[in-house]
């Protein structure tokens, strides 16, 4: 297992704009952390500190508290994996089978070992029918969750996720969150960037809120998504769920869920028939 | 002997100062300087050491280089430069986006005026698009660092995705396009139009005018 460590980090582009400032980050193995922040607020270029692609021109990252400033990004891909945002950017394979096998295979594993941790990474998000398509004929949505595939076959210590909900539908977010949950059941660490706040209320441990190249808020859900920081999310264009919203009027804590909320409204006697309101889990 | 300079040295001089009046007058010299050395040396090589002559200047083996040569490389080098200055300061001070809808108001076709414009803009789109993939598969530990036999063997992961999705944007961005009545026949009106003095229209007709005379001369050998 990894611990991220980012001291002091600060990232400036080549065209002089400037994406992170000072940011003090620590990851313990096993957590799972959500950032979230108005878009340009630094999240990705955080995360790409993370295995190397970019370089920290102000303070230094740590990977098990040794700096990681002269290794490859190749050598850091074995710790770090990172699913980008668009499938599109990263699928090149003619079979689903061939993609999920392509991690494993460049970090060493033999052609059985990485076809297995294919299959395995397939069927944890539902995509086991599939080894033998072509993925350009899979839509979008399981596109996107080949791509989380071809990444979880790699079995780092740390999975970043790059906007996992975008494009799916309900069954496709739930599927994402059961692969969180179970990647974390084993102790690996996952990172999230979203924009989804149900998501990120309901799926993580701990919340990381970015607004211009700092970190503005960092707790469990709890205290991020608590009333009275609800001006700080405001001021990174974030706002908490509608369940929270409400949850906080009806004393239900912080991070309530939907179905919370429709229970609570029912418990005090509001005119809603419970029968026709049960919500998905 | 001197005459065969006259003329491309004025199209150096005037490209020249229109270059620093564009501020792109290094970028320009330098552009210019790279594509045509590899000709220069060529040229010099042959003229100087094979062209026929009577003034010798030395000799290296079989070879004589003659003054007749020395002046035929010097001229051949001076019309190169000024060709590639000519061609460079279009290239650098011309939108092309501004040239394409200009061409279409003149009268090219819509759907060639789309083809021109969607390829100038996938160069940037590209480079942007190559750039995300080669993160996305070095995420994935591809070496793209290491030596020449592991970058080849990581190029259909990094060229793969390119063009499976320069296809696909260009699917999509046809189906948008016709979602939008695209190929409609009739006329079209442009929103935009580009700006045309008198004095512009005044330098393009004696520019073309020039061209001719210029042809004419030749022609007649007057020139």
């Amino acid at each position: 297992m990894t611990s991220l460590r980012l001291e002091g980090v600060g990232f400036v582009y080549p065209d002089g704009t400037r994406a992170l400032t000072d940011v003090d980050l620590a990851i313990e193995p096993g957590e799972r952390v959500a950032i979230v922040g108005q878009n340009g607020s630094g999240k990705s270029t955080l995360v790409r500190h993370l295995n190397g692609l970019l370089r920290p021109t102000e303070g230094r990252v740590l990977h098990d508290g040794e700096d990681v400033a002269g290794r490859r990004v190749s050598a850091l891909a074995a710790r770090v994996g990172i699913v980008f945002q668009n499938p599109d950017r990263q699928i090149f394979a003619g079979k689903v089978r061939d993609e999920v096998a392509f991690g494993p295979r460049i970090l060493g594993r033999s052609a059985g070992e990485a076809q297995q941790a294919g299959l395995d990474a397939l069927t944890a998000v539902g995509l086991a029918e599939s080894i033998d398509a072509n993925p350009y004929d899979l839509g979008y949505s399981r596109r996107k969750l080949l791509a989380l595939a071809s990444v979880l076959a790699m079995g780092t210590p740390v999975l970043v996720l790059d906007e996992p909900t975008t494009g799916q539908d309900a069954r496709g977010i739930a599927r994402v969150q059961q692969v969180i949950a179970d990647v974390a059941a084993t102790g690996r660490t996952v990172i999230a960037i979203s924009h989804d706040m149900r998501f990120v209320a309901e799926t993580f441990g701990r919340v990381v809120a970015m607004g211009a190249g700092r970190v503005l808020l960092d707790g469990d859900p709890a205290k991020v998504f608590a009333e009275p920081t609800w001006p700080i999310l405001a001021s990174t264009y974030l706002e908490p769920t509608y369940a929270a919203r409400v949850g906080a009027r009806l004393a239900l804590g912080p991070t309530p869920r939907e179905q919370d909320v429709v229970d609570a409204l029912v418990r005090q006697g509001a005119a809603i028939d419970p029968e026709r309101t049960i919500l998905p889990d | 002997m001197l005459g065969g300079y006259l003329g491309p040295t004025a199209i150096i001089a005037v490209m020249l100062v229109l270059a620093v009046r564009g501020g792109v007058l290094g970028t320009i010299v330098r552009a210019s300087l790279l594509l045509t050395l590899p000709i220069a040396i060529s040229v010099v090589l042959v003229s100087v050491f094979t062209r026929a002559g009577t003034t010798v200047l030395l000799q290296i083996g079989p070879f004589d280089a003659t003054l007749e040569g020395v002046d035929f490389a010097g001229q051949t080098l001076v019309r190169l430069f000024a060709i590639s200055l000519s061609i460079g300061l279009f290239v650098l001070t011309t939108d092309p986006r501004a040239l394409v809808f200009d061409l279409e108001r003149r009268g090219l076709s819509p759907r060639a005026a789309f083809v021109a414009v969607a390829t100038i803009e996938a160069v940037p789109t590209l480079v942007e698009r190559a750039a995300v993939i080669g993160e996305s598969q070095r995420a994935r530990g591809l070496d793209t660092e290491g030596s020449l036999r592991a970058r080849l063997r990581g190029l259909l992961p990094l060229v793969g995705p390119v063009i499976l999705g320069s296809l696909t944007d260009v699917e999509e961005r046809s189906l948008a396009l016709e979602s939008r009545a695209f190929s409609r026949p009739g006329r079209r009106h442009l929103l935009w139009s580009m700006p045309d003095e008198s004095w512009q229209r005044a330098v393009r007709w004696a520019l073309g005018a020039t061209l001719v005379l210029a042809i004419v001369a030749r022609i007649t050998g007057r020139l």
